[in-house]
């Protein structure tokens, strides 16, 4: 599988560490319901057939974090953009 | 692995010296020493500014994409978004004439870091073909054009020179050695000369 870096191009997966789901967001720490709200963003994960975005490293190029939207079935990848956009 | 190789230490630079069948040399390899070398991370947000900085104090194109230009004995390569290596023709204080950016971006002396390789010869890109993942053809990576990129599972920078087949690794000093190898163990077959610059 190839990712398409926008800083790098069209890369081989094994130039990326793959992080996960891009979807969800680090939950507050300081919340009442902390414990609760990280057990389910560390360990509650869906694991879906079809279109998902997703965080790749490209720790062998350009060290920048890449959202990918890939199908995970086929592995065809709709886009990918850097995490935080332009520096 | 080349026999050749077997007689060297894997903890030591093989020596100086032609590899391959006898008559042949597809490729020539001159291992180098940076002459100065440092890195240039752009600030949060600062990047279009470090852009405009570079260019009115030394005379720099910083193009914020993978590419190696060159000016007023400084070569700049993208190495990532607002990240480039500038690596110096000649021995320098390249900290030093750096210093006026350094409003706009973190200056990181890079000189031992690296050692440097110049890939030439007609069959350069046979050899590249084992170990790089990127497409080499001149109409996809012309002159100019760089990328890092891992090759053998050795982290490197490099770029293509002007001219006929001729490119520039730049590889982590402690890798210096299997990167080496590598290069040896897979030009053999096309004649190899393997030699370190000055």
């Amino acid at each position: 599988m190839r990712i398409p870096c926008p800083y790098c191009g069209a890369r081989d997966a094994s130039e990326f560490a793959y992080l996960g789901d891009a979807t969800l967001t680090r939950p507050d720490p300081a919340a009442p319901d902390a414990d609760e709200a990280f057990h389910a963003y560390v360990y509650l994960r869906d694991n879906p057939a079809g279109a998902h975005s997703e965080w790749w490293y490209h720790s062998a190029g350009c060290r920048r974090w890449v959202k990918v939207a890939r199908d995970t079935t086929s592995h065809a990848i709709a886009g990918a953009e850097l995490a935080g956009g332009a520096r | 692995m080349t026999s050749a190789l077997n007689t060297f230490p894997v903890t030591q630079m093989p020596a100086d010296g032609r590899y391959g069948p006898a008559g042949t040399q597809g490729v020539s390899v001159r291992v180098f020493d940076p002459p100065a070398l440092a890195l240039l991370a752009a600030r949060r947000g600062g990047a279009s500014a470090l852009t405009v900085a570079a260019h009115a104090t030394l005379g720099l194109a910083l193009a914020d994409t993978p590419r190696l230009t060159r000016a007023n004995g400084l070569a700049t390569i993208g190495a990532g978004p607002g990240r480039w290596l500038v690596l110096a023709e000649a021995p320098e204080d390249l900290a030093a004439r750096l210093a006026p950016l350094a409003a706009h971006a973190a200056i990181t002396e890079q000189t031992d870091g690296y050692v440097g390789f110049e890939l030439s010869g007609a069959r350069t890109r046979d050899l590249l073909a084992k170990g790089v993942t990127v497409d080499l053809d001149p109409a996809a990576f012309p002159p100019g054009a760089a990328a890092t990129t891992n090759v053998a599972h050795i982290n490197v920078t490099f770029w293509r020179e002007p001219g006929d087949e001729r490119f520039g690794f730049l590889v982590a000093r402690s890798y210096r050695v299997a990167f080496a190898r590598f290069l040896i163990a897979s030009g053999a077959e096309y004649g190899i000369a393997f030699a370190h610059r000055g």
